[in-house]
């Protein structure tokens, strides 16, 4: 069994975070998840580097639920360093984003992202959505390892 | 001969002078020859009275010999031969004998008769003639036959005269006929001649009939082709007629118009000469915007938009719309977010009054993000470039009005659709248009028991009329211009909720299309829509 952490959480905005945790929280889908708030920390866990150097890089989740508008590294380039990386190149992402408006949802099909989540504004559409993802991920979908 | 005749005609002298008693059996032997014989033997006296007369007399003469015995000989001789009978006996009488005299007698019918006469004198022992015998032989037969044989041969003569004269016809004839062999010869050279002419006209006549038989089916072909393109003239005819008519009519309409705008004229000089006044106060306002121009074409001196300049911008207004979206929205979902989350958590806890506000705070924030969302597709779709192709309206609409109607089951709704026609246009912004367009007559229909919408189209010229008519609220047809205004609502949001951008989206995508949207509606009466779409052009 993999003790270690199931979904991992790239979002910068505090307010987001705090209702996607209680949204999957809700669906006891929370008790294994860790956020990061930016793609720094985010490239950090999943290559083990930094302040997450002692994990083992092989202990990969069974989701990213990744945002892409952060500052520093964004989510298009933590996107592109996964996928580029022989170890990791199989973990499910799935990019959460507010816009549907945004350019890059063709770069992120491109780049092999699993699922493209518009946030809704209601928040509880963005329960529906959020918890369909936890449920989907977490005990519907077959891990490729 | 004489002397056998002589012989013969010595028995009557004997018998009528001797008296011998062994010549009386003789006698007897002659007598029955005399009277036996065909021929008439008769005897007379030297003066022509006649003393004996046979059997072949009586059958001769048909006098009997008692009727004539004692009579004269002329009663036998015609008148004519009376002097010819005298000559005999005279000659008779100078002791000649008259051997096959041929001559005429006559019967007691009064019949006249060829006959042969051989007489001879009956002459006593002294030699004194006593008597005439007379022999006589009816040649009547005889004679016929020499005459028939002139007759015949006068008859010969004469056809072979005729023969000759035919001959020498023939000849002529024969020369004629040879002569004009000899034309005809000359005439049948001719005619071989003329027949090989006829021959060779023949010929071209069967090459030019050839030519001809081609020729015809070209024509033919034109004819078709004429009677093809006569076809299409009185189609283009008719259009033409049509046209006339349409411009008639818009040549009227003209000049209503005209009239009309030279009113608007004599109002607008009359409005010029207001305008003069105003004009001057404007002068003065303008005086004082060129002193703030000034101040404020310093301020925006960065701001200068050349062409270039007015792309950037665009695309600075692009990443403008993704960052509303983005980071508008994100605030705003918490707003949404931490009110729910609040009522959720701490409704029992909560007065009514603090529920009601934080209730007024959730849709509010659900208002917002309509807004934002609604605000965004009109402006995307006023930048997206649109894609042709030929639309099944028919099965597009009836497919959305399912849809619809499934996602209001509390209410009855009634879809009255006609065929519709397919068009030339961008599928996704046109899907846009009829569920704007059924979704609103849906909600303005709200209320109504049954809601009855129906959707149909008409052509005209290359363009497709499309309609969808509702029974519902309507509205008042002063207020149509600001009906496709963008945040321009003609109901309150309690009556009927919107963001008042689905109209105005709609004419966006249809101007778009170069098409044109309208409407027509009264206040409870309901509204329909009108607008068009170009035609597929079907060859």
């Amino acid at each position: 069994m993999n003790q270690g952490i199931e979904i991992l959480l790239v979002e910068d905005n505090a307010s987001d975070a705090e209702m996607t945790i209680e949204a999957l929280r809700k669906n006891n889908l929370a008790n294994r998840l860790l956020h990061v708030k930016d793609g720094v920390a985010a490239l950090n866990y999943i290559f083990a580097e930094g302040e997450y150097a002692d994990r083992q890089i092989g202990d990969i989740p069974r989701v990213i639920l990744l945002d892409l508008k952060m500052p520093r590294v964004n989510g298009i380039e933590v996107l592109q360093r996964i996928r580029a990386d022989e170890r990791t190149k199989r973990i499910p992402i799935v990019v959460l984003t507010s816009s549907r408006e945004d350019p890059d949802i063709a770069k992120c099909y491109a780049l092999g992202v699993n699922s493209y989540v518009v946030k809704p504004v209601e928040f509880d559409e963005f329960q529906k959505a959020i918890s369909s993802i936890g449920l989907y991920w977490m005990i519907v979908n077959q891990q490729p390892v | 001969m004489k002397k056998d005749k002589q012989a013969v005609l010595i028995i009557p002298t004997i018998l009528a002078t001797a008296k011998l008693e062994n010549v009386e059996v003789d006698f007897r032997h002659l007598a029955a020859i005399v009277e036996y014989s065909n021929d008439a033997i008769v005897s007379k006296s030297p003066e022509g009275i006649i003393k004996s007369w046979n059997t072949g007399a009586e059958k001769m003469f048909g006098y009997r010999a008692e009727e004539v015995i004692g009579k004269h000989i002329s009663i036998i001789v015609p008148p004519a031969y009376i002097d010819e009978e005298k000559k005999m006996l005279g000659k008779i009488n100078n002791n000649e004998v008259i051997n096959n005299y041929e001559t005429i007698r006559i019967k007691k019918n009064g019949k006249q008769f060829y006959v042969s006469l051989t007489i001879s004198p009956l002459k006593d022992q002294g030699g004194r003639i006593i008597g005439v015998s007379k022999i006589v032989r009816d040649i009547t037969s005889q004679k016929r036959s020499e005459a028939e044989l002139i007759h015949a041969n006068s008859e010969l003569t004469f056809q072979n005269d005729e023969k000759e004269k035919r001959a020498a016809e023939l000849i002529i004839a024969n020369k004629e006929l040879a002569f004009q062999n000899e034309e005809k010869g000359k005439r049948a050279a001719e005619l071989i001649i003329a027949n090989s002419e006829l021959a060779f006209q023949n010929e071209e006549k069967e090459k030019r009939a050839a030519e001809l038989v081609i020729a015809n089916r070209e024509l033919a072909f034109q004819n078709e082709e004429k009677g093809k393109r006569a076809a299409e003239l009185i189609i283009a005819n008719r259009e033409l007629a049509f046209q006339n008519d349409e411009k008639e009519h818009r040549a009227a309409e003209l000049i209503v118009a005209n009239k009309e705008l030279s009113f608007q004229n004599d109002k607008e000089e009359k409005r010029a000469t207001e305008l003069i006044i105003a004009n001057k106060e404007l002068a003065f306002q303008n005086e004082e915007k060129e002193k703030r121009a000034e101040e404020l074409m310093i301020a925006n001196r960065d701001l200068k938009i050349s062409e270039e300049q007015f792309k950037e911008v665009n695309e600075e207004l692009e990443s403008f719309s993704y960052s509303i979206s983005h980071d508008l929205r994100a605030p705003l979902r918490a707003i949404h977010g931490y009110s729910k989350m609040l009522q959720e958590n701490y409704e029992t806890r909560l007065d009514t009054e603090a529920n009601r506000l934080i209730n007024n705070i959730v849709n509010n924030a659900k208002k917002m993000g309509q807004l934002i969302d609604d605000l965004l597709t009109f402006s995307r779709i006023g930048r997206k470039e649109l894609v042709k192709t030929d639309i099944q309206v028919d099965t597009m609409v009836r497919n959305l009005c399912n849809e619809l109607k499934s996602e209001q089951i509390d209410r009855d709704i009634e879809f009255h659709i006609s065929q519709l026609l397919p068009a030339r246009a961008d599928t996704t912004t046109i899907k846009q248009v009829w569920l704007n367009l059924i979704s609103n007559a849906i909600k303005y229909s709200k209320g109504k028991d049954p809601a009855v919408i129906e959707i149909g189209c008409e052509t005209k010229g290359d363009e497709i009329i499309y309609y969808i008519k509702d029974n519902g609220a309507g509205f008042d047809m002063r207020y149509a211009g600001k009906l496709f205004g963008v945040f321009q609502r003609l109901h309150s949001d309690e009556e009927f909720e919107g963001t008042g951008v689905g109209l105005a989206l709609v004419q966006r995508i249809i101007s778009k299309h170069g098409g044109r949207i309208w409407a027509d509606a009264r206040a409870n009466k309901g509204a329909t829509f009108f607008f068009t779409l170009t035609k597929i052009m079907t060859r």
